[in-house]
């Protein structure tokens, strides 16, 4: 199947020069590392959530780590386009959408290892799982589909524009967007412009089903919530990929 | 002397024809170490601002942490042991600005690889350019925008309420000790620029750069911190820059907190700069 | 100008473009293109850096929407029916598409992939092609590792894995040593003459729309300006042609001379040349005629026309950088 081919392609090209996943891997362990020390004495504030810092930061390390493996995945696309193999590429005969789904596909996979780094780091500084083995699936869909919804966002861009230099903008912006949400602290400790932000922000659902098994037992109304929200994000930017894609041959 | 449009002319003749003009014959050594300075940064300074692009997320990113820090954090300023202060906006003021001023601090050995990269230092070397202003004319246009960052970054602060009570003086001691903080780091990165000759070398340390100042004490003070985390932070020289400038900012002018904030930069660029001489000539051959 | 000899309308007509047309913005880079191209042919697009022929190549082959005109290959339309084209096309761009980081197997194994070649197939296939090439050997390295020439023949083997009856080359000897582009020349020979495949060729080289091509068309700033055979559009341009070098202080006596011999064609700096009926039996005439005058001849060479002639003939330049 060519999605599959695809992807494949993209896990060859790690295993031809491991450097590709070299940042992918270390940015968000030190992410982790760096919180976790500096901010280590926000679980003594009241009401925060845990008594254990890595419980509360390794998910939002994880999931900064998929929006860079997300834009990663698109950059292969980029690169692809900037030395003319993309040409190859399009004259596939049939829909050229697996192509697409092939590079998601491609992305979802390679967020698994910066997740798979942050929780090991994590749990060598204790993490502890609350809610049961049943967490690291929470953790590990929620990785996936972050890295799938912010390739597909950057393929968007890349199609558009054509340029590496256009995968920064999507890293900054998937980095705020995940910035101006419950990453650090918890819904209730923030107030103003920046509560309301957090509230309709599509990540502070996805953080709340990703982290619940690590505050506590795992409960349906605290999953739905963020599946919902990783179909929504999930589904806009593969149309707005789609409709990049389509458009690039005019 | 004063260095009047026409030596400016004059200078970046000499480097586009290689050979001296007559007039040079009387401008040598050091003031024409100071014209080919200022030529090359005048250059440097256009080069950015021809990529304001690049100087916007350095300014929009840091306001948006001190933002969203600021909202979040309401409830942590009051733990014990906190320093003591109305907002948390007091507080990341000098953490605000140094990390505006790194985004930039690495370009000055970004444009140094990119020019040996593409062959445009080869040119600059035959002219009769010694090799300090080489390195300083580039620095040169770093600093130039990192300071009107910097006097940016107050100005919004101050706009939402922030308040110095060290004064003016306070300030300019902040903006200085950020400025010379920026030298440091772009020497090392010249450093880097002349020992790999590659961009995609020197841009790996900017995600150092942006991780450092973190394990500061820029966000968070050390003394609520514990741990090996603790000790990296005390240890880390970004501490010892800021916790004086935020003693200024917080508790009022004190000699010997300006001292410090500007000391602790001051040394690390001369080092820094230094090393980027001495890589250079030992690249060059010569001096 | 813009004489064209037709080629047999039959319905074995397989590459078909009627007032192609592709602007950018302002810039028009191909101004109304009409194509016949018949199944089994092989085709030459002749034309100098800008003239359009590589945005023809990738209108033709669906990778770029045309701005006016319709094209069809093998009946089906370029924009309609798309993937229909892509089927049956095998193309090699001008930057040769390769993935420097994957190796010679990998890269004709994805491209099968995508064609829809069951895995056993394509490494019977792709063993066949790479051996054919001559890339046997570095089929198992990287294709960073490859040089020029090499990339060139892998785009070629990529080109050919589904078989495809169509095949677009765009300037496929550039950059090119001699011995390769010889190579390259007995491939499109033998794909053409054994397999029947209809081979459309770009290229800026001569020799190559010469050697290769059955007919060719000349384009010229985005516009079609001669086609036909190379033998009939050479002996369009008639007779050979006489360049004489003479001192500047002779030239005008020496191009009054000459042009009561036949017409003047362009020439170079210092030098003139006219069209010469009956070639050499006049030469001796021409020289007595500029001796007579008082002109020093430094150098004289007699040509058969050229398709650089014919170029020239056509748009008032010569194709092949400096003046003859």
């Amino acid at each position: 199947m060519v999605a599959s081919a695809i992807c494949g392609r993209g896990m060859r090209r790690i295993m031809a020069r491991p450097t590709l996943i070299m940042p992918v891997l270390l940015m968000p362990l030190i992410f982790v590392l760096s919180f976790t020390g500096a901010f280590g004495s926000l679980t003594r504030v009241e009401g925060y959530g845990t008594d254990n810092v890595f419980n509360w930061m390794a998910v939002y390390a994880a999931m900064q780590g998929a929006v860079f493996a997300g834009v990663g995945g698109a950059s292969t696309t980029a690169e692809d386009i900037e030395n003319g193999f993309f040409d190859r590429l399009l004259l596939t005969p049939g829909s050229r959408v697996p192509i697409l789904i092939g590079t998601m596909a491609y992305s979802a996979l390679r967020s698994t290892i910066p997740t798979t780094g942050v929780l090991l780091v994590s749990a060598l500084g204790g993490l502890r799982l609350p809610g049961g083995p049943l967490t690291l699936v929470t953790v590990y869909v929620a990785t996936a589909g972050i890295a799938s919804a912010f390739c597909l966002l950057g393929l968007a861009v890349v199609y558009r524009f054509r340029t590496m230099r256009s995968m920064i903008l999507i890293q900054v912006c998937g980095f705020s967007l995940m910035f101006l949400s419950t990453g650090q602290v918890p819904i209730h400790f923030m107030n103003g412009w920046l509560h309301a932000v957090a509230r309709v922000n599509p990540v502070t659902n996805v953080l709340r089903f990703a982290r619940q098994g690590f505050l506590g037992d795992l409960t349906w109304s605290m999953t739905w919530p963020g599946l919902v929200a990783l179909g929504a994000m999930v589904v806009t930017a593969g149309a707005l990929a789609v409709h990049q894609l389509r458009r690039l041959t005019g | 002397m004063t260095c009047s449009p026409t030596r400016l002319a004059v200078a970046l003749r000499e480097l586009k024809s290689e050979r001296p003009t007559v007039s040079a014959g009387a401008a040598t050594g050091l003031r024409l170490a100071r014209v080919q300075t200022l030529a090359l940064t005048r250059r440097s300074v256009i080069s950015e601002w021809r990529q304001l692009g690049n100087v916007i997320p350095g300014i929009v990113f840091p306001l948006l942490l001190a933002a969203v820090y600021t909202h979040q954090f309401t409830r942590v300023i009051l733990l014990p042991g906190f320093p003591v202060v109305d907002s948390f906006l007091d507080f990341v003021l000098p953490a605000s600005l140094v990390q505006s001023v790194s985004f930039g601090a690495t370009e000055a050995g970004t444009e140094l690889a990119r020019d040996i990269e593409n062959g445009f230092f080869d040119r600059l070397r035959v002219s009769p350019c010694t090799r300090l202003p080489l390195l300083l004319g580039r620095l040169g246009g770093a600093v130039v925008v990192a300071a009107a960052k910097g006097v940016l970054i107050i100005a919004i602060f101050l706009l939402f309420g922030a308040e110095i009570a060290g004064g003016p003086a306070a300030a300019v001691v902040l903006v200085a000790a950020a400025v010379l903080l920026v030298i440091a780091i772009g020497g090392l990165g010249q450093v880097l620029a002349i020992i790999t000759g590659s961009q995609e070398a020197v841009n790996a340390t900017f995600p150092l750069v942006f991780t450092s100042i973190f394990m500061s004490s820029a966000f968070f003070p050390t003394n609520l911190m514990s741990g090996w985390f603790r000790e990296v932070a005390e240890a880390n020289p970004v501490t010892w820059i800021i916790d004086p400038v935020r003693r200024l900012i917080l508790d009022g002018w004190s000699w010997s907190d300006a001292g410090q904030a500007l000391a602790v930069p001051l040394v690390i660029s001369v080092v820094t700069v230094t090393m980027a001489v001495v890589a250079l000539n030992r690249k060059l051959g010569s001096s | 100008m813009g004489e064209t000899t037709r080629a047999r309308f039959d319905d074995d007509v397989v590459i078909e473009a009627s007032g192609l047309e592709r602007t950018f913005g302002e810039v028009v880079a191909v101004d109304g293109i009409d194509l016949a191209v018949t199944r089994g042919e092989v085709f030459g697009f002749l034309g100098p850096n800008g003239a359009g022929k590589s945005t023809t190549v990738r209108m033709l082959t669906t990778l770029l929407r045309p701005t006016g005109g319709t094209a069809r290959i093998d009946g089906h339309d370029v924009e309609k029916s798309a993937a229909a084209v892509r089927r049956i096309i095998g193309v090699a761009l001008q930057d040769a598409s390769i993935d420097p980081l994957m190796t010679g197997n990998e890269l004709i194994r994805l491209q099968a992939v995508l064609h829809g070649i069951s895995r056993s197939e394509s490494r019977s296939r792709g063993a066949e092609l790479l051996a054919r090439v001559g890339l046997a050997g570095a089929a198992g390295r990287r294709v960073a590792t490859y040089s020029g020439g090499m990339r060139r023949r892998l785009d070629l083997a990529l080109s050919l894995v589904h078989e495809p009856s169509i095949l677009f080359l765009d300037e496929p000897s550039a950059g090119l040593d001699p011995t390769s582009r010889l190579a390259l020349w007995e491939e499109v020979r033998r794909l053409n003459s054994e397999l029947g495949t209809t081979v459309f060729l770009t290229t800026q080289y001569l020799e190559e729309a010469d050697e290769l091509a059955g007919r060719i068309a000349i384009i010229d700033r985005g516009r079609l300006v001669r086609e036909g055979s190379p033998e009939d559009l050479k002996s369009m341009v008639g007779s050979p042609t006489l360049r004489v070098d003479v001192d500047p202080v002779f030239l005008e006596s020496a191009r009054r001379v000459l042009v009561g011999f036949g017409p003047e064609r362009p020439a170079r700096e210092g030098r003139l040349a006219i069209g010469l009926d009956e070639g050499a039996t006049r030469v001796a005439e021409v020289v007595r005629a500029l001796d007579d005058a008082g002109v020093t001849v430094s150098h004289l060479e007699l040509d058969a026309p050229s398709l650089d002639d014919v170029f020239a003939d056509a748009t008032g330049r010569r194709l092949e950088g400096a003046e003859k």
